[in-house]
C-alpha cells in the first residue's frame, strides 16, 4: 500500500509540473505583459499619465524583462516555495489575498456537489437496474438524455425564476447580503449553506444524469452474474443480496471516476457562477479572464488542476482499497 | 425425498412466448444421485434452476406443473407454491437444497474472501456465532481437501488455483448443510485430472452426509461414475431414464445410442469419433412430432415428424420415449 | 397440397433465400447502415438533424430578414402566430394583423399598436431584402414573408433592438454547427495524429504522449478554453476570431479520440495480419492508414458523432460569457447573451428560443450516436 500510495504521488507531481508549464504558457499567450497593462489601466482608470520609463521600471521591478524560461522559473518557485502567486492588478493587492477563502468556498460548493451527484446517482442508478424495462427506468433514460443537453447556464436562470416565483427572494449568490461581507459566524455558515444547494443542484444536474446511466448499465451487468445467482442460491435475503453482491462491484467505475466529475464540475463552475452570481474561484477566473489579469487566472487554474489531481489520486486509493483484485504495490 | 411432476417452464420474450421445458417429471430419494444428461440448450439447467425457484422474471411454471420436498425435519414443501422473497424460501435455498456450478471462478464474488462467503451462508442457516461459523467454514475446507484451511479461508478466491476454488464452492455449498445437493455441470470447466479427484471427493462427501445430489451434465462418461439413475433431456423433455448401468449398457432412444458413441474410449482410439450430426434446434423453431426426429438417424417418416411418442416403461424405473420402441397405430389414437 | 401453393411456397422460400444472400455478401457499411435504420429514434434524430443543417445553409432564404436588420416598430415584440381566424370571420390564408404607430397618451413616445382591422397576409416566396445564398447565389427571394412589404412577420418575436429572432436564429445554426464540424474535424486530425503515433510506435514515445495526453486531460476545459479565448485580440476582425475559435475548440478536443485509436492500434498490433504487412516493407503511414484502421473505422465515427455535443456546448458556453464568438456574429451563444437574467424569463421568453436549437442539437447527435454505436456494434445482432 505504501509503495503504491509513492508511486501514485510521484505521478502526480510530473503532472502538476507539466500542467504548471501549460498554465503558464496561457498566461504568456496574451499580447503584452502585466506591465503593459498595468500602465494602460492606471493611464485610462485615472488619467495619470505614465511614462515608457515608468513602464520599464515596473518590469524590471518585476523581473519581467527576462526570458520566459527564467520567468517560469521565478512563477512556480515563487509558488512553491512561498506561496507567493505574483501580482492581482486588476485589486492592486497580491494574488493570495484576492483568491482568499474563496477557495473553501469552492472546495464547499465542489463538495456538496459530489455529495449531492453520489447521493442520487447511486440508488436511483441501482434502482433502474434492478426495475429494468419498467416505465422508470424509461423515464430515467429521457432524463439522463436531457440532462446532458440542458447547458448548465440555461438550468441556472430556470431554477433561479422559479426560485423567485416561489420563495419571492432572490437565492442567488452565497451570502445573504447582511453576512456577504461579515466574519465567519455560525450565522453566516448556516446562511451558506442555505444558499448551497441551488448551485449544487445546478451542477450536480449533468453529473447525475451521466452517473445515473453509468450504474444503471453497470449494476445491470453485474445482475447478471453468476455470483449473483449463487448467492441467491444460498438464500441470501435480496435486499442484503443486492447491496452486497452487485451493487459493491457495481460501484467501482464510480468511483474511478470522481476525478472526471471534479474535472466537469470545475469546468462549469464560472459559467454557473456567472449566472447565480457566486463569489468564489470561478467567478473570479472568468473576471480575470475578461480583465486580462493573467496572475490570477494562472493561480486559479492551477488550483483547480491541483484538486482534481488530488481527487484522482484520492480515486485511485480509494478503488485499490475497495478491490482486492487490484494488485497493490504492482 | 423431491419429486417433480409435469415440470413446464416458459418464457416470455420479445418473439412471444416460448416453453424450454415441457412436461419432464422425475424424483430423487434420499442418499442417492440422479443424472441429468443433455446437451447445452436441452433445459437441464433451467429444470434444476426452478426446483429453487432460481428462474428470471419473465418464466413462468406451468399450471399442472407440481414440485414437492420433504424437509430435513420431515415437513412436506410444495416448492412450486411458495412465494417469492418469502422465509420460507430463503430457507429452502442453501438450507435445504444446496447448488454448485460450472465456472467457481465466477460463483465467488471476487471482493470477498472465502470466508466471508461461507460464513454468511453458514450464519443464515445455522444459529451460531460468527467464531463457530468460522470454525465451522475451517472444517468443511479441510473435509473438501484444502489444505492449511485456516489460512485460506482469509483468502480471495483470485488467489486460488482452478481445483482449489471448485473445492471451496463445494465447502461454501455444502457449509448451510443442505439434504439435497444440485450440481451443475461442476467439473466441466476442470482438467481431466482434477475432474476425476472432483468427482472423488464428490462422491465421498455425499457417502459421509448421506446427501441426494442432481448432477448435471453433458457427459455420459462422468455420469457412469456418479449416478445412480440417470435421465436424458432433449429439447425440455426427457427421452430416456432408468438405472445408470442399464442405460449405459443398453441405449434405447437413438439419442442415448448417439451420445454414447460421442464418448472417447479406449476401444474406438482408433476410429473417428462419431457425434450425434447437426445442432440441437432453437427452443423457438420446436418441431413438430418427436422433438429428435431432424436429427435422427432412425427417423420414420409419417410418423416421427407428425406425432409425438409417448413415455413407454419398461421394469425398473426404465422408461423411453421413441415411435421404434412403440407401435405408432397406439401412440395415433392416445394422442 | 396443390401446385399452386407449393408454387407460391417455393417462391417464398426463394425470396428469403435472396435476402439471406443479399445480407451475407453485404458490406460492414451496409450492414450498419440496416441496423442503424431499425433504430427508429435515431433515425428521427437524423432527419431533425439534416432540418437544422439545411436550414442553417440556407439561412439567407429561409430567414425573412437580414441578422442585423432592426425593425424599430416592433422592438421586444411578441412572437406573432400567423392565424386563419379573427373576429372578422376566417380566411383560408394564414395573415396577421397589421401595427399602427400611435403615440402613448402618458409618456408620449410612439408605440405599435396592434390594428385588429389590419390584415397582412403570409406569403411563400415573396421578394424581399436582397441577398447572396450561401455567399454567393444573389436573390431577394424569400421562403416566406407578407403580402404587404412594408409590414414584417416576427415569428419567434423580436429583441431588444427590434431584431428578428427566427432569422438571427437561422445564422446563429449555420454559425454554430459550423463551428462544431470544423472543431471535430480539427480534433479527428489531431487525435489521429497523436494516438496514431502512440499507438504505433509504442515504447517511450507512447509514454511521452500519454503524459502529454494526461495533462491536457486533467485540466478543466472551459477554464482552459476561456484562457485561449481570452488571448484573442480585441482588435481581430469577427472571421479572425471565428477561425480562432474553431481552432481552439479543435485543439483540445482530441484526448478521448486519441486514447481509443491508441489502445485499439497496440491491441492489433501484434495480429498477424500487421506483421505480414510490416514484413513485406510496408511505410508505417500504410500500414496504420490501409492495415489497421479499417478495422475499427466505425468506433471512431461513433466517437466523432458522440463529441460533437461537447464542442456545441463549449462554443454556446463562451459566446454566453462574451469570451467566445462576438457580436455582430451571430451563434446560440451569442444569442443567448442576451438572455442572461431572471428578468428575460419574465419579459421576453422568446429569447430563449435558440436555447432549444441548442437542447435539440445535442440532443439529437447523442442519440445519432447511440443508434451508431448500436449499429456498429456486430455482436447486437445476436439479442
Amino acid at each position: 500500500m505504501l509503495r503504491f500510495t509513492l508511486e501514485r504521488l510521484v505521478g502526480m507531481v510530473i503532472t502538476m509540473a507539466l500542467v504548471s508549464v501549460m498554465v503558464f504558457i496561457i498566461m504568456e499567450i496574451p499580447p503584452g505583459d502585466y506591465a503593459d497593462r498595468y500602465a494602460f489601466r492606471k493611464f485610462s482608470g485615472t488619467g495619470v499619465s505614465v511614462t515608457e520609463a515608468d513602464v520599464q521600471a515596473i518590469r524590471e521591478d518585476l523581473g519581467l524583462d527576462k526570458p520566459m524560461v527564467l520567468r517560469y522559473f521565478d512563477w512556480i518557485g515563487n509558488i512553491v516555495l512561498r506561496g507567493d502567486f505574483g501580482q492581482a492588478f486588476a485589486f492592486e493587492t497580491s494574488v493570495v489575498k484576492v483568491i482568499g477563502d474563496k477557495v473553501w468556498l469552492t472546495l464547499g460548493i465542489l463538495l456538496t456537489t459530489l455529495l449531492l451527484t453520489y447521493a442520487i446517482s447511486v440508488p436511483v442508478g441501482i434502482y433502474a437496474a434492478v426495475k429494468r424495462g419498467s416505465s422508470l427506468d424509461y423515464g430515467l433514460t429521457v432524463f439522463s438524455y436531457l440532462g446532458l443537453a440542458l447547458p448548465n447556464f440555461l438550468l441556472a436562470l430556470i431554477l433561479l425564476y422559479f426560485a423567485n416565483k416561489w420563495f419571492g427572494a432572490d437565492i442567488g449568490g452565497l451570502f445573504s447580503p447582511q453576512y456577504q461581507d461579515a466574519p465567519w459566524s455560525l450565522g453566516k455558515l448556516w446562511d451558506l449553506i442555505k444558499h448551497l444547494w441551488l448551485p449544487a443542484v445546478v451542477l450536480a444536474w449533468s453529473a447525475v444524469a451521466y452517473q445515473i446511466q453509468t450504474m444503471r448499465a453497470t449494476m445491470s451487468d453485474e445482475l447478471n452474474r453468476l455470483s449473483v445467482t449463487a448467492a441467491r442460491a444460498r438464500g441470501v435475503p435480496e435486499g442484503k443480496l443486492l447491496l452486497k453482491y452487485p451493487a459493491r462491484l457495481a460501484i467501482n467505475p464510480i468511483v474511478s471516476t470522481i476525478g472526471f466529475d471534479v474535472n466537469r464540475i470545475f469546468s462549469e463552475l464560472p459559467i454557473v457562477a456567472a449566472v447565480l452570481g457566486l463569489t468564489e474561484l470561478g467567478e473570479l477566473l472568468l473576471k480575470a479572464y475578461l480583465d486580462l489579469d493573467m496572475y490570477v487566472a494562472g493561480a486559479i487554474l492551477l488550483l483547480l488542476t491541483f484538486i482534481i489531481v488530488f481527487m484522482n489520486f484520492v480515486s485511485d486509493l480509494l478503488l485499490a482499497w475497495l478491490d482486492p483484485r487490484i494488485k497493490l504495490g504492482a | 425425498m423431491l419429486t417433480v411432476e409435469n415440470l413446464s417452464i416458459s418464457f416470455a420474450t420479445d418473439e412471444g412466448r416460448i416453453t424450454p421445458v415441457q412436461g419432464v417429471s422425475f424424483s430423487v430419494e434420499a442418499g442417492k444421485t440422479l443424472g441429468l444428461v443433455g446437451e447445452s440448450g436441452s433445459g437441464k439447467s433451467i429444470s434444476t434452476k426452478a426446483l429453487m425457484r432460481l428462474l428470471p422474471g419473465n418464466a413462468s411454471l406451468g399450471d399442472d406443473t407440481k414440485i414437492t420436498y420433504w424437509a430435513k425435519d420431515g415437513k412436506e414443501i410444495e416448492i412450486h407454491k411458495i412465494k417469492p422473497k418469502s422465509r420460507a424460501l430463503r430457507d429452502l435455498r442453501g438450507g435445504e437444497i444446496g447448488m454448485i456450478f460450472q465456472e467457481p471462478m465466477a460463483s465467488f464474488s471476487p471482493v470477498y474472501t472465502i470466508g466471508n462467503q461461507m460464513m454468511e451462508a453458514i450464519r443464515l442457516h445455522r444459529k451460531c456465532g460468527k467464531r463457530e461459523a468460522r470454525e465451522i467454514a475451517v472444517e468443511m475446507l479441510n473435509k473438501v481437501g484444502i489444505s492449511s484451511p485456516a489460512e485460506r479461508i482469509d483468502q480471495y478466491p483470485h488467489e486460488m488455483s482452478g481445483g482449489m476454488r471448485q473445492r471451496a464452492m463445494i465447502a461454501l455449498a455444502l457449509s448451510a448443510g443442505p439434504a439435497l445437493l444440485i450440481a451443475d455441470e461442476p467439473t466441466t470447466a476442470l482438467d481431466v485430472t482434477i475432474q476425476a479427484q472432483v468427482l472423488d471427493l464428490m462422491r465421498d462427501l455425499q457417502r459421509d452426509l448421506g446427501m441426494a445430489m442432481i448432477f448435471i451434465t453433458h457427459d455420459l462418461g462422468v455420469i457412469a461414475q456418479i449416478a445412480d439413475e440417470v435421465a436424458v433431456m432433449y429439447l425440455g423433455t426427457i427421452v430416456e431414464r432408468g438405472a445408470t448401468r442399464d442405460v449405459i449398457r443398453n441405449p434405447k432412444h437413438p439419442y442415448t445410442q448417439g451420445l454414447l458413441k460421442a464418448i472417447p474410449s479406449l476401444d474406438t482410439l482408433h476410429d473417428r469419433l462419431s457425434p450425434v450430426p447437426g445442432d440441437i434446434p432453437s427452443p423457438t423453431e420446436r418441431p413438430t412430432g418427436c422433438p429428435f426426429h431432424t436429427r435422427c438417424p432412425d427417423f420414420i417418416n409419417g410418423i416421427c415428424d407428425v406425432n409425438e411418442p409417448p413415455e413407454v416403461g419398461g421394469d425398473a424405473g426404465r422408461s423411453v420415449r421413441c415411435w421404434l420402441h412403440k407401435e405408432p397405430e397406439s401412440g395415433r389414437s392416445a394422442a | 397440397m396443390s401446385d399452386a401453393t407449393a408454387n407460391a411456397l417455393s417462391k417464398q422460400e426463394e425470396k428469403e433465400r435472396q435476402q439471406r444472400l443479399k445480407y451475407y455478401s453485404a458490406s460492414q457499411w451496409t450492414l450498419i447502415w440496416w441496423r442503424f435504420r431499425r433504430h427508429k429514434a435515431a433515425m428521427v434524430a437524423g432527419v431533425i438533424l439534416g432540418v437544422m443543417a439545411l436550414l442553417g445553409i440556407f439561412a439567407e432564404f429561409v430567414a425573412p430578414y437580414g441578422p442585423t436588420t432592426r425593425d424599430t416598430q416592433y422592438i421586444d415584440g411578441a412572437p406573432q402566430m400567423p392565424k386563419f381566424c379573427d373576429q372578422n370571420g376566417c380566411s383560408a390564408r394564414p395573415f396577421i394583423h397589421g401595427v399602427s404607430t400611435k403615440r402613448d397618451p402618458v409618456t408620449l413616445r410612439a408605440i405599435s399598436v396592434p390594428d385588429p382591422e389590419k390584415r397582412v397576409y403570409v406569403e411563400f416566396f415573396v421578394q424581399g431584402e436582397r441577398t447572396k445564398v450561401l455567399g454567393f447565389i444573389p436573390t431577394n427571394i424569400h421562403l416566406f414573408g407578407l403580402s404587404d412589404p412594408d409590414a414584417k412577420l416576427h415569428l419567434w418575436g423580436t429583441d431588444d433592438l427590434g431584431r428578428d429572432v427566427f432569422s438571427r436564429t437561422m445564422y446563429a445554426t449555420r454559425t454554430s454547427l459550423s463551428i462544431g464540424v470544423i472543431g471535430v474535424l480539427i480534433s479527428f486530425v489531431l487525435a489521429l495524429a497523436i494516438g496514431g503515433v502512440a499507438g504505433y510506435a509504442g515504447g517511450m514515445t507512447d509514454n511521452v504522449i500519454q503524459r502529454v495526453t494526461e495533462v491536457v486531460r486533467v485540466v478543466p476545459i472551459i477554464p482552459l478554453y476561456m484562457g485561449l479565448a481570452a488571448a484573442m485580440p480585441k482588435e481581430w476582425s469577427t472571421t479572425q476570431v471565428y477561425f480562432a475559435m474553431t481552432l481552439i475548440l479543435g485543439l483540445f478536443g482530441w484526448p478521448t479520440l486519441a486514447r481509443r485509436i491508441r489502445s485499439q492500434l497496440l491491441s492489433i498490433r501484434g495480429e498477424d495480419y500487421v506483421v505480414a504487412a510490416r514484413l513485406a516493407g510496408a511505410r508505417p503511414g500504410r500500414i496504420i492508414g490501409q492495415h489497421m484502421l479499417p478495422s475499427f473505422t466505425s468506433f471512431i465515427i461513433v466517437d466523432l458523432v458522440i463529441s460533437f455535443p461537447y464542442m456545441i456546448l463549449s462554443e454556446t458556453a463562451l459566446s454566453f460569457v462574451g469570451l467566445g464568438l462576438r457580436p455582430p456574429t451571430v451563434s446560440w451563444g451569442v444569442l443567448l447573451q442576451q438572455a442572461q437574467s431572471v428578468r428575460v424569463i419574465e419579459q421576453t421568453p422568446w429569447l430563449f428560443i435558440p436555447a432549444l436549437f441548442v437542447v435539440v442539437a445535442v440532443l439529437a447527435f447523442t442519440v445519432i450516436g447511440d443508434g451508431l454505436r448500436d449499429a456498429a456494434d456486430p455482436y447486437s445482432e445476436a439479442k
